[in-house]
C-alpha cells in the first residue's frame, strides 16, 4: 500500500494536494483497495458548493456504494470528468486520479500526514 | 478466530491472497487480488474456479427414498434418470420455497441433494421432520467431499486433459458422470452457477481438493470468489436465495412460480401425488398461465414475478432499490450491479468477442406480473429516479461454447440499399452469378447435395411443373386412380412408370412418391403409423406413438426423426419421466459414430419400443437392421422397423445396405442427396396385400395426399422419373465410386496430417461421407475460410460437441464431385488443398478453380448421341 509523503489525508480516506490556494482531491490507495472494483463515480458539477464532512459525490463498487466526502469547504472548480467513462482508473492510479478541484476554501477537517494515515487506515 | 467453517481449500486461498468474509457461517474468498471484474470476464473468456465445499450436500437412501423425494421437492424425481441432475425446490405448504435445490443422480440407489450453504441447517430440520414417515436415510456429507466448480469456454478441455481424452461428461447440461481425473476418483455435473454453456461441478474426497484446485490452475483456469460467483449468476439471471426467493424486502414471502426456473422445478404429474406445496403451487401456476396469456384478471397467487432490468440511465441499481411504474411504486430491485463485458465485432458467426471490457448496469427486479417485457420503469437510485426496461435477457448461452451478454438496444445492421439497377433485373445477374460460382467454380462436398443431370433439370422444369393432378384409389373402381383435373394423362403414366422404377431400385412391393420432401415423408408416415394404431376406435382423442427408438440428433440423428422435427406431433409424452416417449440408439464407446447392437437390445427389451427408426445425417457406419430385425422377431416384440435413408438413398444395393432384405418395413428419404433426383421425398415399403400392415402402406398413401400435399410438384416429379431411369441404369458404377472415392478422400486427408474420425481399419467409412475433426468450436470458422477459396463443406457438432456454434467438425461427402468425374486421383489433390487452407491457412481459390475447371461434364448418365440431340431438341423448343 502506497501513502505518499506529500500529501495530506482525510479520515474519510480521502487525500489532498495543495495546488496554490487550489485543494486537489481523491482517494487514497488504502481506500481503493478496500473498495475493490470501483465501477462507478458520481460526480458534482463544477461550480458547486464542498462543505468538509458532507458528501460531494460517491463511488461504486461492484459490492457497495460509498460516499464521498469533501476534506474541505470551497467552490468546486473542476471535476475529473475522465472518470466518467473510466472509474477503474480509481483503482489504477488512486493519486494520478483526482475528483475534484476546490477553490476559495474556507475551512477544512483535520488532515493527516502520510505516517498518521497509514497508521489510522491499517490499525482499522 | 472466529467460529466460521473452513473449506478443505481455505489454506489455498488465503495463500493466493483472497480477501476472506463470513458467508453462510463459512470463511469464504470473495474475491482474490485480481478483483471481481477481472475474474467475471475470466469466467466468460476463459475459465474460472469456484470453491462451493460450503454448498449443503446430503445424501438420500433407502426403500422409500424416491417416495420422500417426491413429496418433499417440487420436481419429478421419477423423471431422473441415472447420471443425470435436476433443478428443484423445497416448498413449504404456502408454495413459499425455504430453498432451492439441485438434485444428482450419480448412483441407482442413492440420492445426492445439494443446498444453499446459509439455509443447510434449515433445509436439513426440514427434511429430518418430513422423512421420518419414510424408510430412508438422510445423511450430511457436506465435510466428507470438497466441490469445484469449473466453469467457462475453456472448462471442457482443461478437464478433458484431466480424464486423459475420455468424455467428462455427455455435451447435454445437467448430465453425470463418475470417473478417474489423473487418478483421482471424481463425480462431475455438467451444471453450474455462471450461465456458462461449459461448466463442471466436481466433486472429489476432502484429500484431493488441494491437489484438483491447484492441477486445473496450471491447466490455466483461476480462481474467482463469491463476488463474481455473484455476478455471474446476476447476468445469466440465475436466482439467489434471499434476493430472489424468500422473502421480499417488504418482508413477504415471494411465491415459487416468481421465479422464472420454477417451470422446469415444478411437477405436477400423478406420479408425485400429494406432495408439499402442491394446492399453493398449482394456485401459482394457474396465475402463470393466464400472465402468460396475458390475462391479468386474478393475481392473487403470483401478484409479482422476477424479471430481468436494464438501468438505460447512468448510474447502478443494487437490491432493495425501489421500483416505479408510471409513477407509482410497484416493487423492488432484488439483484442489481455494474457488470462488465467484452465489446463484439460483426455479426452472427462472424462474432468476434474484442477484449475491451465495457460495464452495465443490470440486474433483476420483483414487479408486478402485469408488466411485460420492453416496458419502462424507473428506479429510485440513491434519490434519483433512473430510466430502466425490462429485457428478454441478459445472457445467452445457446451458442456454445461462450455464454453471450444480450446488449439491450442492439440491432442488426440492415442490408446494404440496392443500387439503382431494378431489382428484378440485379436478380437475374445475382441468380446467374451464383449459379456459375455454385456450378463451375466451387468444389462442392455437402453430403446432402447433388447436381441433377440437365435431362433432370429440364424434365423438372419443363409443362407438369405448372399444373395439378390430385388423385385417389377409388375402391368402386378395384382401386383405379382416379384424376380430379383434365389434361393429366401423361402425369399418370410418369408417376405410374415412377412407381415401378422405384420398386425395382428398393427391391419391394410398394413406393409413394408424391411426398415432395424426406421431411414430410417421415411426416406422412408418422402420422399414418398413429392413425392405424387408432384404427379401431376413432371417436376418440387418438393416441400418440410411444416408445419410439431413434438416433439423437446430438449423436448424429435427423432432425426430422426427432420430436422437435417431423415426429413433433404424434410422439406420446411419458407420464412417468413427463418426456417425449423417445428412446435412443445407445453407440460404441470406442467408435460413437456406430450403434452399439448388444445395448440396444437391452434397451429394446426394456422399453418395447412400437417403432425403431434407422438413419443418420452423421452416417459413415451401416445401420445394424439385420441384427435388430432379428433381435425383435426372435424376442417377439410387436413394433415396426422403418431405415430413414435420406442421405444414402443413392447407396442402396450391395456395396452399401439393401433395406428390405434386412427387414426394414419402411424407408424413407430424399431424393437430392447420394440419389440423382431433384428435391423431393419417398416413401418405400414391403408389404404385401395379404399382410396385416398392408392397412398401414394404404394409411401412408392416405396421409400423403390428401394428408400432406395437394399438389405434388409435378414438375420434379417428372425430374425424379428420369433420374430414377438414370440410378437404375448407372447406380453398380456410381455407388462404388462414391464410396471408393469416400475411402480414398479419408485416407488422403489422414495422410495429409487431419485428424479423420472413424474407424481406420475400414478406411474411415462405409457411405459417401467423410467427417474431419478439426478443433472444438472451430467448425464453422473453418468452413468459412473453406468456403472462401470455393471449398463447400458442412460444418457439424460431433456427438460430444455441445451444438451447432460448438461444432468441431467438417462433414464432406464425394457424391456430387464423384458425379462430375472426380477419381482418386483428384480427391488426393483436393486433400492436400484442404489441409494446407485448414493446418496454413493457405489461400487455395486458384488451384481449387483449376481443379473444378476440368470436371464440369456429368456422369452416370444418358449421354448417347440419340439422346443428346432429342434433349437438346426439346431443350430448343423450350427456349432454354
Amino acid at each position: 500500500m502506497n501513502y505518499p509523503n506529500e500529501l495530506k489525508y482525510s479520515r474519510d480516506h480521502e487525500w489532498v494536494r495543495m495546488e496554490g490556494d487550489i485543494a486537489v482531491i481523491g482517494i487514497s490507495d488504502f481506500a481503493q483497495d478496500a473498495l475493490g472494483d470501483v465501477v462507478f463515480v458520481n460526480l458534482p458539477q463544477e461550480g458547486d458548493a464542498a462543505t468538509a464532512g458532507e458528501a460531494f459525490g460517491d463511488v461504486e463498487s461492484v459490492k457497495a456504494v460509498s460516499d464521498l466526502v469533501s476534506p474541505v469547504s470551497g467552490t468546486i472548480c473542476a471535476v475529473n470528468e475522465e472518470l466518467l467513462d473510466a472509474p477503474e482508473r480509481l483503482n489504477e492510479d488512486p493519486y494520478g486520479a483526482w475528483l475534484i478541484k476546490v477553490e476559495g476554501i474556507t475551512g477544512t477537517e483535520e488532515l493527516l500526514d502520510a505516517a498518521d494515515y497509514q497508521a489510522m487506515a491499517e490499525q482499522g | 478466530m472466529s467460529d466460521w467453517k473452513r473449506t478443505q481449500l481455505y489454506d489455498a486461498h488465503v495463500a493466493a491472497g483472497a480477501t476472506m468474509v463470513e458467508f453462510g457461517g463459512w470463511d469464504m474468498p470473495v474475491q482474490y487480488p485480481s478483483g471481481i471484474v477481472a475474474e467475471h470476464l475470466y469466467t466468460r473468456s476463459v475459465c474460472s474456479l469456484f470453491d462451493v465445499s460450503h454448498m449443503g450436500r446430503i445424501l438420500v437412501s433407502g426403500p422409500q427414498r424416491v417416495e420422500f423425494l417426491q413429496h418433499v421437492l417440487t420436481s419429478n424425481v421419477l423423471a431422473l434418470d441415472l447420471d443425470r441432475a435436476q433443478y428443484s425446490m423445497i416448498s413449504d405448504e404456502n408454495g413459499y420455497a425455504i430453498d432451492d435445490a439441485y438434485l444428482y443422480r450419480f448412483e441407482e440407489d442413492r440420492f445426492l441433494l445439494v443446498v444453499n450453504a446459509a439455509n443447510t441447517d434449515k433445509d436439513l430440520a426440514h427434511l429430518m421432520k418430513v422423512v421420518k414417515d419414510y424408510d430412508c436415510t438422510l445423511t450430511n456429507i457436506t465435510a466428507d467431499w470438497a466441490a469445484i466448480a469449473v466453469q467457462g469456454p475453456k472448462s471442457k478441455e482443461m478437464m478433458t486433459i484431466l480424464s486423459g481424452g475420455e468424455a467428462v461428461t455427455e455435451p447435454m447440461r445437467n448430465a453425470l458422470n463418475s470417473l478417474c481425473l489423473e487418478g483421482h476418483f471424481a463425480r462431475v455435473a455438467k451444471t453450474g452457477y455462471t450461465g456458462e454453456p461449459l461448466g463442471y461441478e466436481v466433486y472429489v474426497k476432502s484429500e484431493d481438493a488441494v491437489w484438483l484446485w491447484n492441477r486445473l490452475i496450471e491447466l490455466g483456469a483461476r480462481p474467482a470468489g463469491l463476488g463474481a460467483r455473484d455476478t455471474l449468476r446476476m447476468e445469466a439471471g440465475l436466482p439467489l436465495y434471499g434476493h430472489e426467493l424468500g422473502l421480499d424486502p417488504a418482508g413477504q414471502p415471494i411465491p415459487i412460480f416468481a421465479v422464472p426456473l420454477a417451470r422446469f422445478a415444478v411437477s405436477f404429474s400423478e406420479r408425485k401425488g400429494k406432495f408439499i406445496g402442491r394446492e399453493a403451487l398449482q394456485k401459482q401456476s394457474d396465475a402463470f398461465k393466464r400472465v402468460l396469456n396475458r390475462d391479468f384478471s386474478e393475481l392473487s397467487a403470483l401478484p409479482r414475478r422476477v424479471r430481468p432490468i436494464t438501468l438505460l440511465d447512468r448510474g447502478v441499481i443494487r437490491a432493495g432499490m425501489p421500483v416505479y411504474y408510471k409513477g407509482q411504486e410497484v416493487g423492488w430491485i432484488t439483484s442489481g450491479t455494474m457488470i462488465p463485458y467484452f465489446r463484439t465485432e460483426n455479426e452472427g458467426l462472424e462474432t468476434v468477442i474484442t477484449d475491451d471490457a465495457l460495464k452495465r448496469s443490470i440486474g433483476m427486479c420483483y414487479v408486478p406480473s402485469e408488466i411485460l417485457d420492453e416496458e419502462l420503469l424507473e428506479v429510485d437510485v440513491r434519490g434519483k429516479r433512473l430510466r430502466a426496461v425490462i429485457p428478454e435477457r441478459h445472457l445467452d448461452n445457446m451458442a456454445p461454447p461462450y455464454a453471450r451478454p444480450i446488449i439491450y438496444g442492439t440491432t442488426l445492421s440492415e442490408r446494404p440499399a440496392e443500387s439503382t439497377t431494378h431489382p428484378a433485373l440485379a436478380l437475374l445477374h445475382r441468380a446467374e452469378e451464383n449459379h456459375i460460382w455454385r456450378q463451375r467454380r466451387c468444389i462442392n462436398l455437402i453430403p446432402s447435395e447433388n447436381t441433377p443431370s440437365r435431362a433432370v433439370q429440364l424434365l423438372s422444369a419443363s409443362d407438369p411443373s405448372c399444373r395439378y393432378a390430385e388423385h385417389k384409389k377409388v375402391k368402386s373402381f378395384y382401386d383405379k386412380d382416379i384424376f380430379y383435373y383434365q389434361g393429366t394423362g401423361f402425369i399418370d403414366e410418369v408417376e405410374q412408370t415412377l412407381v415401378e422404377e422405384l420398386r425395382k431400385y428398393f427391391n419391394c412391393s410398394e413406393v409413394e412418391t408424391r411426398v415432395v420432401s424426406g421431411q414430410m415423408a417421415n411426416t406422412a408416415v408418422f402420422s399414418a403409423l398413429m392413425d392405424w394404431k387408432n384404427r379401431l376406435d376413432r371417436r376418440r382423442n387418438p393416441e400418440r406413438l410411444g416408445y419410439v427408438m431413434n438416433n439423437h440428433i446430438i449423436k448424429g440423428g435427423h432432425l426430422s426423426a426427432q420430436p422437435m422435427g417431423a415426429l413433433h406431433d404424434y410422439i406420446a409424452v411419458d407420464p412417468v419421466t413427463e418426456r417425449s416417449a423417445i428412446v435412443n440408439f445407445p453407440v460404441c464407446k470406442d467408435n460413437i459414430f456406430k450403434i452399439d447392437v448388444e445395448e440396444t437390445k437391452k434397451l429394446i427389451d426394456q422399453y418395447r419400443p412400437e417403432f425403431i427408426i434407422f438413419g443418420k445425417s452423421m452416417i459413415i457406419h451401416k445401420e445394424p437392421v439385420t441384427d435388430i430385425r432379428r433381435f425383435v422377431d426372435e424376442q417377439k416384440i410387436p413394433t415396426t422397423i422403418m431405415y430413414d435413408m435420406a442421405h444414402v438413398l443413392g447407396l442402396v444395393g450391395k456395396y452399401f445396405q439393401e433395406p428390405f432384405a434386412e427387414g426394414a418395413e419402411i424407408v424413407t428419404g430424399s431424393t437430392h442427396k447420394t440419389f440423382f433426383g431433384p428435391q423431393r421425398g419417398v416413401i418405400a415399403v414391403n408389404y404385401k396385400e395379404e399382410d396385416l400392415k398392408y392397412g398401414l402402406w394404404q394409411t401412408i398413401e392416405n396421409r400423403a395426399f390428401p394428408g400432406s400435399v395437394s399438389n405434388h410438384h409435378l414438375g420434379t416429379q417428372l425430374g425424379l422419373l428420369m433420374a430414377a431411369y438414370e440410378m437404375n441404369a448407372f447406380k453398380d458404377s456410381y455407388q462404388k465410386a462414391v464410396i471408393d472415392n469416400a475411402r480414398h478422400f479419408a485416407k488422403a486427408l489422414k495422410a495429409q496430417g487431419l485428424d479423420v474420425c472413424g474407424d481406420p481399419a475400414i478406411d474411415y467409412t462405409e457411405t459417401h461421407q467423410v467427417l474431419v475433426s478439426v478443433g472444438y468450436g472451430e467448425g464453422a470458422e473453418i468452413a468459412n475460410r473453406l468456403e472462401k477459396n470455393n471449398i463447400v463443406v458442412n460444418y457439424q457438432a460431433t456427438p460430444d460437441e455441445e451444438g451447432f456454434t460448438a461444432s468441431g467438425a467438417l462433414r464432406m461427402g464425394t457424391n456430387e464431385m464423384t458425379r462430375f468425374g472426380f477419381g482418386p486421383k483428384e480427391f488426393e489433390k483436393l486433400a492436400a488443398l484442404i489441409a494446407d487452407c485448414v493446418k496454413n491457412g493457405a489461400r487455395v481459390i486458384d488451384e481449387v478453380e483449376k481443379l473444378r475447371a476440368d470436371f464440369t461434364e456429368m456422369r452416370y448418365c444418358f449421354n448417347d448421341r440419340e439422346f443428346e440431340t432429342a434433349l437438346e431438341g426439346f431443350a430448343g423448343k423450350f427456349g432454354f
